[in-house]
């Protein structure tokens, strides 16, 4: 059953348990967020996607990913309370990784003074330890990522500081990482990510990669899918279904 | 499939990721319409890739199209395109149900923000038809522009009709 919350004092829909970010989004509201991911569980991580809650028992200033949508609950997205929480928190961010675009360009536009120069060429000095690739590594089943360490020397990586073993190189971490720190580098020949080195399967009409092997024997083991599911690249089968499709057609 | 009463207003809802003078007279909900390709009437002019890629944001790059000509021998060519299986291989390997069905344009569309790059759909489709966005890292298919494909629109040799 829909429930009604208000925006800005403008009345929105929303399913209950809903996170109150993706029902803002969905209406049009424009709030940042880093960590967010619709995927996978919201942790409130980066900070950025603060709310004033002015309704219910605990009025404040809180995190909108991971605050759920409850029927009459009343937020604003704007004020100058929010806007400096916000802006502390970035600069928080970019003292963490300086050299990151994304977090560059919001504090250009939010008018924050970043205190550090960005180092040369930074890849993953630029994470904001914000898990979100830990995240979505585990709900593809992988769990090859994890934070390691604690404190100061917390980083995001491999568990031991070891090639995992359930990394199958799919590259979703470096998809959904928000600051585009991971490390991936693709010759024709193999994949490299995480430390590890992973052979492409091959289209077997032209030779070109298609996936990583680990990756097709991870999805085929686990879909119950036939053995020649990933042998023939993008183009080849839109040819070959060209072909299919002109022999009908003629 | 055409009992569409010309009167009907165009549903405010609906968002064409293009704008154009000549759109169709759109009437989406009342029938349920499809993206009929006609390879017979195709003359490889290539406008259809350039009007989706022109559709879908992109500074007009036709490598990004969601719909693709090939030639099938002599003079003739082939539009090929997302084709809205019924059971589509996208949707069922993907491991985080990022791709649905619209329930008004009956188009597969994947959700930006729940799709997590991983590639594996890419792979699946058995007609190619899935791609693989480098720059953002994202699958990306065509989804009949929300109910007013753009490459039907712009087809001069009406090989491909929106009815």
């Amino acid at each position: 059953m829909a429930i009604r919350i208000f925006i800005d004092e403008q009345e929105v829909k929303a399913e209950p348990g809903e996170s109150v970010l993706m029902v803002a989004r969905r209406a049009g509201f424009d709030i940042p967020a880093l960590c967010y991911h619709e995927a996978v569980e919201s942790i409130g991580a980066c900070r950025l996607c603060l709310v004033e809650v002015r309704s219910g028992a605990r009025p404040g200033i809180s995190t909108s990913c991971n605050m759920k949508a409850e029927d009459g609950l009343r937020i604003s997205t704007d004020s100058p309370e929010i806007r400096r929480d916000r802006a502390t928190n970035l600069e928080l961010l970019l003292l963490r990784a300086p050299g990151s675009p994304v977090l560059r360009e919001l504090a250009a536009r939010w008018g924050v003074r970043p205190r550090l120069q960005p180092p040369p060429d930074a890849g993953i000095a630029n994470c904001i330890l914000c898990e979100l690739c830990v995240r979505v590594c585990a709900a593809l089943g992988h769990n090859a990522l994890a934070a390691v360490g604690r404190g100061e020397k917390k980083r995001v990586g491999p568990a031991f500081g070891k090639p995992a073993e359930g990394c199958v190189g799919c590259g979703a971490c470096l998809s959904v990482c928000p600051t585009r720190c991971i490390v991936m580098k693709d010759t024709p020949a193999a994949r490299t990510i995480w430390g590890q080195s992973f052979e492409f399967h091959r289209c077997q009409v032209c030779g070109q990669p298609v996936i990583t092997e680990k990756h097709r024997a991870f999805a085929i083991a686990k879909r119950g899918l036939p053995e020649d599911y990933y042998d023939v690249c993008e183009p080849c089968k839109q040819s070959q279904a060209s072909q299919r499709f002109a022999s009908v057609v003629w | 499939m055409c009992a569409s009463p010309a009167s009907s207003p165009r549903p405010a809802s609906v968002s064409p990721a293009w704008s154009g003078e000549k759109a169709p007279p759109l009437v989406v909900g009342a029938v349920e319409r499809t993206l009929v390709v006609m390879p017979r009437r195709c003359i490889g002019c290539r406008t259809c890739e350039l009007a989706c890629s022109f559709a879908h944001g992109g500074p007009g790059r036709m490598a990004r199209a969601r719909i693709r000509v090939h030639p099938a021998g002599e003079k003739r060519f082939v539009q090929i395109t997302c084709l809205q299986c019924e059971n589509a291989a996208c949707a069922k390997v993907c491991p985080v149900q990022a791709i649905a069905r619209d329930e008004r344009t009956r188009a597969l569309v994947v959700s930006l923000e729940r799709c997590v790059g991983c590639g594996l759909c890419e792979a699946a489709c058995p007609f190619g038809h899935m791609h693989f966005d480098r720059e953002t890292r994202r699958a990306e298919k065509c989804d009949l522009c929300g109910g007013n494909p753009a490459c039907a629109a712009f087809c001069p040799a009406k090989a491909l009709e929106y009815r």
